[in-house]
């Protein structure tokens, strides 16, 4: 005879798959999921109340600050925002540097999202060829910016650091490596039987669910939506002809695959940057003024979008961040989590969803 | 100390299981301690099995500022970890609250006011190298007469 | 069979393989020298312009002291975040980090520094704490008198007709004194940073 059990069963806040703490209680009968709630508040540092009042050279490194991962889309987007309002302009020069080093922080936030995807379905050997390739973005990184994760690379009117000749050289070589082994890996990823069965399937998220859950990013674009990419809206990214990825399954698998054909997409753009690369000065100066702007551009994980009010001085009367994660989350628990099979396919989907626990708290 | 106690002690320090924790930090620091994982660090070849699981730690990695959420909770956790133990603290926020220590902020820095800890990785995020040397430094140390109590 | 046995013989007798199983494996990797550091000094004199404190945005990271061979930045490790403004920032190039100087020498960048005070003459109640206390007003007029109340008009604040008024904004080094000294938050100085090519090479 069988019998259908209820039990809440609690995930977290420390567990062996997650970076950080976050608990998902679930509902399950047997091991099947009915409901799922994330529970947050581990991670509170109270960020946008420390930004009042501080010149844009502070909240510059605060901002890099809420988010570990994508650094260099926070310090971005802020700057930008900052310069919309002052009508500071930009040379040529700086913003095609800026994106370079915008697309190479977004190669090495995917890179680590699917790293802890294998990992946490227990594909240990991919996961560590894509930590390793991880490292080889990262030292170009370094190169550029002179930093691993904070890079502190964009400031108001440009850049802080001009790509040298021989930087290029380098770029380039490791790009050619990358892209041939970001594609090995594609490979495995796609074929691979063991692979499929935990993820093909799993954790299915609809379009018409993903629109609900105004899911962003690379969540929204495994489900078929691609036109909320706000790279469309940037102006330089409309110069290189940047064209979002979409894939129509909704579920883990295909999750991961967007995450590794924007990579592919990524050292496209940086290629296409570099041969677009113009000559000139990398800093236009200028000092922020009054005003205030919503502004927003695309995080790895999505939308992010900065709401700032400056006084005359340039100093951050009023700020509020609205970052990509809490959106994939809210998709995550309350769409994908239904119904997934197993317990252990629940720790998978959260992490296909790339949850940025310190980017959703601040 | 019998012989057998010293001899369990120093096959222990060559096989060190070590949890990371984060108590609030920007999240640049626990991808540095997952870096150390990466096969041109790869902290398992000294022995040093990195996972998550407080119960069977030897040393536990503090990440960050220790936020309000973490009041009692990270002792439990302290608690939980089997004798002998250490903590270390990457990063600058368990020294000093890094950027978030401010007016206004929700962090109650240092770590060290609620957890004894035993090493410092000072940098806004530290090197791998350097998190991973830390650990080598302090993982003699963890056994060295330890002896059950009984 | 005798074949394999010497094979494996031949493998796993020698020093090296038996050297690699035991000890660690993979070299001592270094610090790429691009990376930046914790800012060290160069050697150049320290003119106490106190420039790379009002850059830092750590609290606590920095500060300037005095050694018996002058002035002396010294960082504080475990408050330092590894940013490098303050290495941009010097105008002595006095400490240096990774590639920073190289960098600003071969870009020709610079970061420039100016200051701002705005007196809320609402809140001022002309108390004259500020230009009492402001360590450049100290230079010019040893003697203001209590109030905030002098005879000449070099000085960078000064108090008249009840209000405190700011004459020559240029002389401000950014040191917030008087914002710390003020008991009614009306004096606020904005230390504003321009990242900017040097003027020099541009001629």
């Amino acid at each position: 005879m069988k019998r259908t059990v209820d039990v809440s069963i609690p995930i977290g806040p420390v567990h062996p798959c997650w970076k950080e703490p976050a608990r998902v209680k679930c509902e399950t009968r047997g091991e099947r999921v009915i409901s799922a709630e994330v529970e947050l508040g581990y991670m509170k540092k109270g960020i946008e109340r420390i930004m009042k009042g501080r010149p844009w050279q502070e909240v510059m490194f605060l901002a890099e600050r809420v988010c570990g991962i994508c650094s260099v889309i926070h310090n971005m987007v802020f700057i930008e925002a900052l310069e919309h309002i002052s009508e500071i302009v930009v040379p040529e020069r700086a913003a095609y540097l800026r994106v370079i080093v915008n697309e190479l922080d977004r190669m090495q936030s995917h890179i680590l999202a699917n790293f802890s995807y294998c990992y946490t379905i227990e594909h240990e050997t991919l996961g560590m060829y894509l930590l390793d390739t991880r490292e080889k973005v990262m030292d170009e990184l370094e190169r550029i910016t002179g930093a691993r994760v904070t890079c502190a690379f964009i400031v108001p009117g440009g850049v802080r650091f001009d790509l040298r000749a021989e930087d290029v050289l380098h770029l380039r070589a490791s790009l050619d490596i990358l892209e041939q082994d970001i594609k090995r890996y594609t490979g495995i990823f796609e074929r691979g039987p063991m692979i499929a069965l935990r993820s093909r399937g799993v954790g299915i998220l609809t379009q018409e669910a993903a629109r609900e859950s105004c899911a962003v990013g690379p969540t929204a674009k495994a489900s078929g939506i691609a036109d909320m990419d706000r790279r469309l809206h940037h102006p330089t990214y409309q110069k290189l002809g940047f064209v979002p990825i979409s894939r129509n399954e909704g579920d883990n698998f295909a999750r991961i695959m967007v995450r590794f054909q924007e990579v592919i997409q990524s050292i496209a753009l940086i290629r296409k940057c570099l041969d677009q690369l113009p000559e000139g000065p990398i800093r236009g100066g200028g000092i922020p003024g009054a005003g205030e702007i919503a502004y927003s551009g695309e995080a790895p994980r999505g939308e992010l979008s900065y709401f700032i009010k400056t006084d005359a001085a340039g100093r951050v009367l009023e700020i509020s961040i609205q970052t990509p994660s809490i959106m994939n989350i809210e998709a995550c628990c309350h769409y994908m989590l239904k119904g997934v099979a197993s317990l252990a396919d629940v720790t998978s989907t959260f992490v296909s969803s790339d949850p940025c626990i310190a980017c959703t708290e601040r | 100390m019998t012989l057998l106690q010293s001899l369990k002690n120093i096959v222990r320090s060559k096989s060190i299981h070590v949890a990371y924790v984060d108590v609030g930090s920007c999240n640049g620091c626990d991808i540095e301690v997952l870096a150390c994982l990466a096969p041109r660090y790869d902290i398992e070849q000294y022995g040093i099995y990195v996972h998550n699981n407080p119960r069977e730690a030897d040393v536990l990695l503090v990440i960050g500022a220790y936020t309000p959420g973490w009041e009692e909770k990270l002792q439990s956790l302290w608690q939980k970890i089997p004798d002998p133990k250490v903590a270390i603290a990457i990063g600058n926020c368990p020294i000093s609250g890094c950027l978030f220590n401010r007016p206004h902020t929700l962090v109650d820095p240092p770590v060290s006011k609620h957890i004894p800890i035993a090493a410092q990785v000072p940098g806004c995020p530290p090197r791998p190298t350097e998190i991973l040397s830390a650990i080598l430094s302090v993982a003699p140390t963890v056994f060295k007469d330890f002896e059950v109590r009984k | 069979m005798a074949l394999s046995l010497l094979y494996y013989a031949q493998e796993f007798l020698r020093g090296e393989w038996a050297k690699k199983f035991l000890a660690a494996k993979t070299a001592p990797l270094v610090t790429p020298p691009h990376f930046r550091n914790y800012p060290e000094l160069t050697g150049k004199t320290c003119t106490h312009q106190l420039i790379c404190m009002m850059a830092c945005p750590a609290p606590g990271a920095i500060d300037v002291v005095m050694t018996p061979e002058g002035w002396k930045p010294r960082i504080h490790i475990g408050h330092c975040i590894r940013c490098g403004l303050c290495v941009e920032a010097c105008p002595n190039g006095v400490l240096t980090s990774g590639r920073i100087l190289e960098s600003m020498f071969y870009d020709n960048t610079k970061l420039s520094f100016s200051f701002r005070i705005d007196v809320d003459t609402e809140k001022c109640m002309g108390c004259g704490n500020c230009a009492v206390a402001c360590p450049v007003n100290k230079l010019i007029d040893a003697q203001m008198s209590h109030g905030g109340r002098a005879s000449t008009d070099d000085l960078l604040l000064k108090v008249s007709e009840g209000k405190c008024h700011v004459l020559h904004v240029e002389k401000c080094t950014g040191c917030k004194t008087c914002e710390n000294h003020c008991p009614n938050e009306a004096i606020r100085v904005a230390r504003l940073l321009e990242a900017i090519h040097s003027p020099e090479e541009e001629l």
